[in-house]
């Protein structure tokens, strides 16, 4: 158990720049997700701190060592691969029981620990199979087992979930929710699936283009975020961004729609944000504005509107019995509570009344 | 016409070829083992022995016996040696880059050229006068100097086996570097998370997992090991006395040379017993179901 520390690393493959000068400090015990689209640099952070990939700049510390020059055999980490890393020409017993075996432990020990870690992923029944004859859930648990039936300074975990399909992975998500609760050990994780990110992380660090945008608990980056990039990236639907101006504390439209009250100097150029569901949908006439449906959608749970806004479009959420039409007038409003303005070119965003 | 009777019509070429050059030589090569078989004898093509000359090549034959451990002792040391050199180089190569694309074509070469080929640029390479192996060899290990390399039962011996490795590592790094590459990267890595240090990964998951291969490549060697004779031929010609006489040169100089086309060829299928094993062994590994 251990904290990892990551001090102004960076990775640069020729021209290249796959992890910027990035510093990230993980506490002890903590469920870190790094999270974003492909190719932020994520997976290859994670490498780094595996030993997997040797950074160009900064220093690695995992508890009080720096690990910069220690091979991954060294470090006394667990890792969780996408595509599992399973070895196929081992027993799943003899899988879970490698990282044990290449220790040196004795072999009445490995078989109690290999029994309470296939135990912990329900896997007992099958320790005398080969991988291939699993399916793609009991292989992920088999390669969890692996990294559970230590007690590791640090466990990796790379996009483990992805290979599976929707409704396992939902499944799979909340054993390892209690999995890692129960564990304690320090959990780094790597997604590009914000609800896995929000679900699981006591911490998130969303990452774009080799940078960290933002790091903080889930409700942070949900309800607080630091720039245009993580607004749109969490949640979904995304959250709605309408580019306008700002007027004498009313936001318009680029077509000139007013749209909602905001507490803010006058801007020229400014990206309004606002989520599906604090945009509050009425009859037409009864709100703010009227504006037509896009498409109505009916996902069983919810209704997703997407209204047409001049020639923007934004999403609001309606309740599940709400029927409506392509073409339907309705009316929204917009809760001044809930919004949030980005500077257009930087894409930060701006606080307060922003002076 | 029936596409079936098509169907036929349009292997028959081939397979007629196959029979004439292949198929009707083996049968009658069995035929003729069990006759008195000689070229300057009439009449004796058609003369059965029944088992004779199988017998008289196992029981009474010293040479038979020199051509067979020639022949295993060769076989043994070249497959061993262009296996791990080749493994060896195909573990250098697989990373890829700059350096794999070049010397993969410059590997190449080597196994462009006819065994026969070999057989002669190593005889020049070796030759007392003016071979650069020969000095090349005298000069870094001095009592090998004034050694005449090919009129040496060892040494020969040795020049022949340096020439097979030496044209037979291209090929087999190819197909080792082919089998190398589709382990999966993700296993090695695990490995190496999970505690190994580059040994143990190799021996405990690179290994196992290049086994299919590996075996196949052994065996096929193997085979082209144990039928050697172009390049033999061409370098020592089986001397000197029979130092380097394989099977293959034995067959050829009793039945060619000394015309005796019966004996010649029960020796013949008595090195396919060891042959039949090894096609049974490939094709167990090639077309082995998972």
């Amino acid at each position: 158990m251990a904290e990892v520390l990551l001090k102004n690393i960076t990775k640069r493959w020729d021209d290249f720049i796959a992890v910027d000068n990035q510093s990230l400090d993980i506490r002890d015990k903590e469920f870190l997700v790094l999270l974003g689209p492909s190719g932020c640099g994520k997976t290859t952070t994670m490498r780094m701190i595996a030993g997997l990939e040797e950074p160009t700049g900064g220093e690695i510390w995992i508890g009080d060592r720096m690990v910069n020059d220690d091979l991954p055999k060294d470090r006394d980490i667990a890792m969780v691969f996408q595509n599992y890393g399973l070895y196929p020409h081992m027993s799943v017993f003899d899988n879970i029981a490698y990282p044990l075996k290449v220790r040196g432990t004795p072999k009445d020990e490995i078989a109690t620990l290999v029994e309470r870690a296939a135990a912990q992923v329900e896997l007992v029944d099958f320790l005398g199979r080969k991988p291939r004859a699993l399916s793609g859930g009991q292989r992920q648990r088999v390669a969890l087992a692996r990294a559970i039936v230590r007690t590791p300074k640090v466990f990796l975990m790379d996009e483990p979930l992805s290979n599976l399909d929707a409704k396992l992975r939902v499944s799979m998500r909340a054993e390892l929710k209690h999995l890692s609760r129960e564990l304690k050990i320090t959990t780094i994780y790597v997604t590009h699936d914000q609800i896995e990110a929000m679900s699981l992380a006591d911490r998130v660090a969303v990452m774009r283009d080799g940078v960290i945008q933002q790091l903080g608990t889930p409700d942070e980056i949900y309800n607080d975020p630091a720039n245009m990039f993580v607004a749109g990236f969490i949640g979904s639907p995304a959250m709605n961004l309408v580019s306008g101006s700002i007027r004498g504390g009313i936001f318009t439209s680029d077509d000139n729609t007013a749209l909602v009250a905001v507490d803010s100097k006058d801007r020229d150029v400014v990206v309004l944000g606002a989520r599906a569901d604090d945009i509050d949908i009425t009859e037409a006439g009864d709100g703010d504005l009227d504006v037509p449906i896009y498409s109505f959608e009916n996902t069983g749970e919810n209704t997703l509107l997407t209204v047409q806004l001049g020639a923007q479009r934004i999403i609001a959420r309606g309740e599940r019995h709400l029927r409506k039409d392509q073409g339907d007038r309705i009316g929204i409003r917009l809760n001044p509570g809930h919004i949030y303005l980005f500077d257009a070119e930087t894409g930060i965003r701006i606080r307060g009344n922003g002076d | 016409m029936k596409d079936n009777t098509l169907k036929y019509l349009l292997v028959m070429p081939a397979v007629l070829v196959v029979f004439v050059t292949a198929i009707w030589p083996l049968i009658e090569s069995l035929r003729l083992s069990f006759t008195v078989g000689r070229l300057n004898r009439p009449g004796s093509l058609d003369q059965y022995l029944g088992w004779e000359n199988y017998s008289w090549a196992i029981l009474y034959e010293p040479a038979f016996w020199n051509s067979v451990q020639v022949t295993a002792i060769y076989t043994v040391v070249t497959v061993g040696l262009t296996t791990l050199l080749a493994l060896g180089l195909a573990i250098l190569l697989v990373p890829g880059g700059r350096l794999r694309s070049g010397v993969q074509t410059l590997l190449i070469l080597p196994f462009a050229m006819s065994p026969a080929l070999i057989g002669v640029s190593f005889r020049f390479m070796f030759n007392p006068e003016f071979g650069l192996f020969d000095a090349f060899f005298g000069a870094l290990i001095p009592p090998l100097a004034d050694v005449s390399w090919l009129a040496n039962p060892t040494l020969a011996f040795s020049v022949c086996v340096m020439a097979d490795v030496w044209g037979w590592i291209p090929f087999l790094t190819l197909v080792l570097i082919g089998g190398l590459a589709s382990i999966p990267q993700d296993t090695i890595e695990a490995a190496q998370v999970d505690g190994a240090g580059a040994w143990r990964v190799f021996k405990d998951v690179t290994l196992p997992q290049l086994l299919p291969v590996l075996a196949v490549v052994i065996i096929l060697k193997s085979i082209f090991s144990l039928k050697t004779f172009d390049q033999i031929y061409m370098l020592t010609n089986g001397g000197p006395g029979t130092a380097t006489q394989t099977l293959s040169h034995y067959i050829y100089f009793n039945g060619m040379k000394y015309g005796q086309v019966g004996y010649a060829s029960s020796v013949a299928w008595l090195m396919v017993i060891p042959m039949i094993f090894l096609t049974y062994a490939y094709a167990k590994f090639v077309f082995r179901k998972r």
